[in-house]
């Protein structure tokens, strides 16, 4: 199929207007020959009807996605306020100990075990202080969900535009394909690679700095 | 740290988000905190309650990030209210265009605790220079 005969590399780069037609009517020819042996159709139609099994897929993606990050968030929800409180009574039960620290007719094998007791107190505060940090952190961590439910969307769109015109093409049994043309919108969702994007700022301190350097 | 409790209004399509956001300023000790899925429902909220500070996203259906800031602005009922938007449009034009609409701040995501914090107190201290001034 892509058996073109190519001039190589070696030939004048300055053809003759002549030379590029006679190329021209060459791919031509040969477009029109496969169109016809190979049945463009038949593939098109087979293409377009992969479309909507794959739209599934990705909502399917989507749905998952969705609600995986809704059971952590649950969790979450339920767990945050225990290790809060737990952090709390245990400051307050350390705080209580220490005061009755302070009474000297407790006898000296007690002393021992309030000891021991306020310690262990002072690490279920430190330690539901720290899970409370890394629940947190599980749960900023759960905003992947917007921004790859974002792409989907666009993946979900881009498949239906190309099932559009796939159709189109074969209603109208004609190879051209319209080209989209890409305008500069205002919505394009997360960049996938921000660095090697242009016009595109690839963290916060250059979004602070573009900022800045506008004056606001 | 502020003395007076602000009313937040969270506006993202993306529950995941809201419930992100909401829980964040939680943590900072914002508790009022009401959410919109989209500028359409976050102007008929501002429209018929009080709030102090706008969270939003930009790309949403119905109404967009942009067209409600700047609906925000154009009215004089709530267009003191800052508007910080979170949102994973990172463009320069996107940038420059919230900024000239008159976004108090930009985050992109995905973003970090620690950014929303710093965002939030810098735009706070704004609005106490600013009533001082008053």
């Amino acid at each position: 199929m892509n058996s073109f005969n190519s001039g190589g590399k070696g030939e004048s780069q300055s053809a003759s207007g002549e030379e590029i037609l006679a190329r021209v009517g060459e791919l031509t020819r040969l477009l029109n020959n496969t169109w016809h042996s190979v049945k463009f159709e038949n593939i098109i139609h087979q293409v377009a009807l992969q479309i909507p099994n794959t739209r599934d897929r990705v909502n399917y993606v989507v749905k998952m996605t969705e609600q995986a990050t809704e059971r952590v968030l649950n969790s979450i929800d339920i767990a945050i306020p225990l290790q809060t409180e737990m952090s709390c009574r245990a400051l307050q039960l350390e705080t209580e100990w220490q005061a009755s620290m302070l009474d000297s007719t407790l006898p000296a094998n007690h002393q021992q075990l309030i000891a021991n007791t306020q310690s262990f107190i002072a690490s279920v505060n430190q330690n539901s202080i720290t899970t409370k940090a890394m629940l947190m952190d599980i749960m900023l961590a759960q905003e992947f969900q917007d921004l790859t439910g974002q792409v989907m969307q666009h993946i979900a769109a881009t498949t239906q535009e190309i099932e559009r015109q796939l159709l189109q093409v074969l209603i109208d049994y004609s190879p051209d394909v319209v080209d989209k043309e890409t305008t500069t919108n205002l919505i394009n969702g997360p960049q996938i690679n921000p660095e090697n994007t242009n016009g595109v700022l690839a963290s916060q301190a250059q979004v602070d700095d573009f900022l800045d350097s506008l004056g606001f | 740290m502020t003395t007076k409790p602000y009313k937040f209004l969270i506006v993202d399509d993306f529950m995941t988000m809201r419930r992100i956001l909401r829980n964040l300023l939680k943590e900072l000790g914002h508790l009022n905190v009401d959410e919109a899925e989209d500028g359409y429902v976050a102007l008929k909220k501002l429209q018929n309650s009080t709030f102090d500070f706008i969270v939003c996203d930009w790309n949403m259906p119905k109404m967009d990030g942009l067209t409600m800031l700047k609906a925000v602005r154009a009215d004089p009922a709530i267009a003191h209210i800052p508007v910080l938007m979170v949102t994973a449009e990172a463009k320069r034009e996107n940038i420059i265009e919230a900024a000239q609409a008159g976004a108090s701040g930009y985050i992109v995501k995905p973003f970090t605790a620690a950014t929303l914090d710093e965002k939030l107190l810098k735009i706070f201290e704004k609005i106490e220079r600013n009533g001082q001034q008053k």
